[in-house]
């Protein structure tokens, strides 16, 4: 009961819902995240679409037995390497916490979760010279950005058969986006610069999911979801609205025998759709993105599948938002993670290590990602 | 239940470590990929006074209140006299309740220097003795014409490393009557200083205002059966009134700026901030850019201060002006330069924009006021030469955070 109040009171921190940050997120809304939870993350996502505690499909709640809260955090260990230098960072953030649980004595899961939508948790800093009053003046800029978009999704499955599950969700996308820009001049007759603003999104979207099981050990799930548009407010004042996209997905999973399980997904987000308000704003567009994913978990002692199996997995995707325009960035990582449930199976805790690699032209990024995860089913 | 507390403990300690570790987010960039909203643009602007609004206007500190009087010789093309009249001395001096008589032994008179021309050597300073009735509205003939040789009282030749400090005449003997107070003269004593030097050159002395004003002792022996302490005394006068008189005065021009002077002037600019300016700009530097009519004079080592107060209210030549240190700026007046004068008028800019209360407008004024050579004068917006004042604003427009 007290590591359950702890997930309450870690899920109740003001940032607690941010993914990892990176400079491909430094235009358009930011990084898009995703929701997994630290298990699925051990695979790179690949259990995503059957994972009952991530929040990909509404569908796989139903593959919670009892009422179940997660916790996950991460941190990463980055290096970034642009036209303007190199460097090695670092964030902390807790991208993703779900509570659910069935109905007793009815088909029915619910379930809702908090994760990252977007993160825009950047900083960064150029130099430049510009000439004041006639004389060419160095000057030093920093751009701070911290916050972004949250995905608060209310879910539901039901199961319509022994083996079909079907599910539905509706999602609040909500968040703030808190932004400040230094500038310094080398001439100390002029003044620092500090400008600050607060940028505010509200949106709605939905969400349909299906699990089925084809044969004893075959498993297909699909998703498609819609988020409307995204209405985005400067200190309250509406300054633009942006479409979100659709997303539709397939997945598959193979139980290869008693201690190998193996799954794998595509997914498809139009955000394409934000292109034409994004440059409308003055930005770079936006892609269609792609993310296929593959891995699996290992279990030494089938009787005991939760006693540190082996998750392994690897993805690759497309990130929606350009450097430059015509210029695509995206990620490649690869991920192992394990994990281990004490208490009678009432509390555990699982680990995931992903590395992770990000270009687009001369932009590059190199990523650790740490992920721990707690689950609570009091 | 111990292991599995203390696999709560380790998941406990753990979580610790990856959330408790400092973050670090800052990473090079290059514009314009990296640069969401783009770069901050600085624009400068100028912006001159109101048309006709900037006035001087004067006699705000008479040369009876300055802080330091003048004297000068050839100075300019001109002549300065400081003039002191001390308190009266008393005829007697009350001892064990009974009104004694004395007689004087010596007297010394003390001067104080505040500045010089450190420039230049034999610097000696007369003392006259003038009309014990002189009165703050003398004239520099009334003065110069009682600087004759018989009124000498002494000269003081004051020390070539000597910048600012007290300086003395003592008076013994014989020369104790060229101070005399006879009994039923009201016992006062008025003394004109003039000065000599190797080149035309100038001196400000101290005044009562500054609480640096002269000094007048008499050291008497009172006539009392006693051989102790009450026998010997000094008396200590010191000045009623300072003032100093010049040979040639000038008079504010209408159509240009004058600020100091005697009485001082100040000038009142008016301006109207652009209102893109105002709602919205982050103003990083403004510089108000003033044009001298003629070189400025003044002792080169003893360059006066040009200050710049932001307005509480604008009444015209009785507005109020702030105390706040924060919006009042001042800079050196560069003496022997025609070059356009600049003053980091910055905090006062600010202020107009953050307090719509408060006036677009600045009083300019010199310090010290009405005990100062350098009489600067600017151009206004009434004069074709030299050009109209000018603020300079550099300012950036808000950032377009909300460009993707």
């Amino acid at each position: 009961m007290r590591a359950l109040l702890l997930v309450g009171l870690l899920a109740l921190q003001p940032a607690a819902a941010f993914s990892q940050a990176s400079q491909f997120g430094v235009r358009g809304l930011g990084t898009p995240g995703r929701a997994l939870s630290t298990r699925a993350a051990g695979t790179s996502g690949a259990f995503g679409l059957f994972d009952a505690e991530s929040g990909l499909n509404p569908a796989a709640l139903g593959g919670l037995a009892a009422m179940t809260a997660t916790f996950n955090g991460t941190q990463a260990f980055r290096s970034v390497d642009n036209p303007a230098g190199s460097r090695s960072l670092r964030d902390s953030r807790f991208p993703h916490a779900s509570f659910g649980g069935p109905v007793p004595g009815s088909p029915v899961t619910v379930g809702i979760s908090y994760s990252t939508y977007t993160n825009r948790d950047f900083t960064v800093a150029t130099r430049d010279t510009v000439q004041l009053r006639d004389v060419l003046v160095p000057v030093s800029d920093t751009l701070s950005s911290r916050g972004g978009l949250s995905d608060l999704r209310l879910g539901v499955s039901y199961r319509l058969r022994e083996r079909t599950v079907v599910g539905g969700a509706f999602h609040v996308l909500t968040g703030s986006n808190r932004l400040e820009s230094r500038r310094t001049f080398s001439d100390e007759q002029y003044l620092p610069v500090e400008q600050s603003a607060e940028l505010s999104y509200a949106g709605v979207g939905a969400s349909l999911g299906a699990v089925q099981q084809l044969g004893p050990a075959l498993w297909v799930a699909a998703i498609a979801r819609s988020d409307g548009d995204v209405k985005v407010d400067r200190d309250s004042a509406r300054v633009s609205q942006v479409d979100l996209p659709y997303t539709v997905g397939l997945g598959l999973r193979w139980k290869a025998g008693s201690r190998l399980d193996l799954a794998g997904h595509g997914m498809v987000r139009t955000w394409s759709g934000a292109n034409s308000d994004l440059l409308a704003s003055g930005g770079t567009g936006a892609d269609n993105t792609l993310e296929v994913a593959f891995g699996g978990e290992y279990v030494g002692d089938p009787r005991r599948p939760y006693r540190r199996p082996i998750r392994f997995g690897a993805h690759y995707a497309t990130l929606p938002f350009p450097l430059q325009p015509g210029l695509q960035p995206s990620e490649f990582g690869v991920s192992i993670g394990t994990g281990v449930r004490f208490a009678r199976e009432r509390a555990g805790v699982d680990l995931a290590v992903e590395h992770v690699w990000r270009s687009a032209g001369d932009f590059e990024e190199r990523a650790f990602v740490v992920s721990v995860g707690v689950g609570v089913r009091p | 239940m111990s292991r599995a507390a203390g696999r709560l403990g380790l998941f406990l300690a753990l979580a610790a470590g990856i959330t408790g570790c400092q973050e670090r987010l800052t990473a090079p960039a290059e514009c314009p990929e990296l640069c969401p909203g783009g770069e901050s643009r600085v624009f400068d602007t100028v912006i001159n006074p109101l048309p006709g609004s900037d006035t001087s206007h004067s006699g705000f500190v008479a040369r009876q209140a300055a802080g330091a009087v003048l004297v000068s010789n050839g100075l300019f093309r001109s002549q300065d006299r400081a003039v002191y009249r001390f308190n009266a001395r008393p005829d007697s001096i009350e001892v064990r309740d009974t009104l004694r008589a004395y007689t004087v032994d010596s007297a010394l008179l003390t001067l104080n220097l505040i500045a010089r021309d450190t420039l230049v050597d034999g610097l000696k300073l007369y003392l006259y003795r003038i009309d014990p009735a002189v009165s703050a509205e003398a004239t520099f003939a009334s003065i110069e014409q009682q600087l004759v040789p018989e009124a000498i009282i002494d000269s003081i030749a004051v020390p070539d490393t000597l910048n600012t400090g007290v300086v003395r005449a003592l008076l013994q003997g014989e020369d104790l009557a060229k101070v005399d107070l006879p009994l039923g003269s009201g016992g006062v004593l008025a003394v004109a200083v003039s000065m000599a030097s190797e080149q035309p050159s100038g001196v400000r002395l101290g005044s009562l205002v500054a609480g640096t004003g002269p000094t007048f002792v008499s050291f008497v022996t009172l006539d009392v059966p006693d051989t102790g302490s009450a026998r010997r005394q000094s008396v200590t006068r010191a000045a009623a009134l300072n003032t100093y008189v010049s040979e040639s005065t000038t008079m504010p021009q209408p159509d240009l700026l004058a600020v100091g002077g005697e009485p001082s002037s100040r000038a009142l600019l008016r301006f109207d901030l652009p209102q893109p300016i105002e709602d919205s700009a982050t103003i990083v530097r403004a510089t108000l850019e003033l044009l001298p009519a003629s070189p400025m004079v003044g002792l080169p080592t003893d360059p006066p201060l040009l200050q710049a107060k932001a307005l509480l209210a604008d009444l015209g030549a009785k507005s109020p002006v702030t105390t706040d240190e924060r919006f009042i700026a001042s800079d050196t007046l560069p003496v022997g330069s025609a070059d356009t004068v600049r003053l980091d008028v910055t905090s006062i800019v600010r202020l107009w924009q953050s307090v719509d209360e408060r006036p677009e407008a600045l009083f300019l004024s010199l310090l010290p006021e009405a005990a100062s050579f350098t009489r600067p004068v600017f151009g206004s917006t009434r004069s074709a030469t030299p050009g109209a004042p000018r603020l300079r604003v550099t300012y950036l427009k808000p950032f377009p955070f909300e460009n993707p």
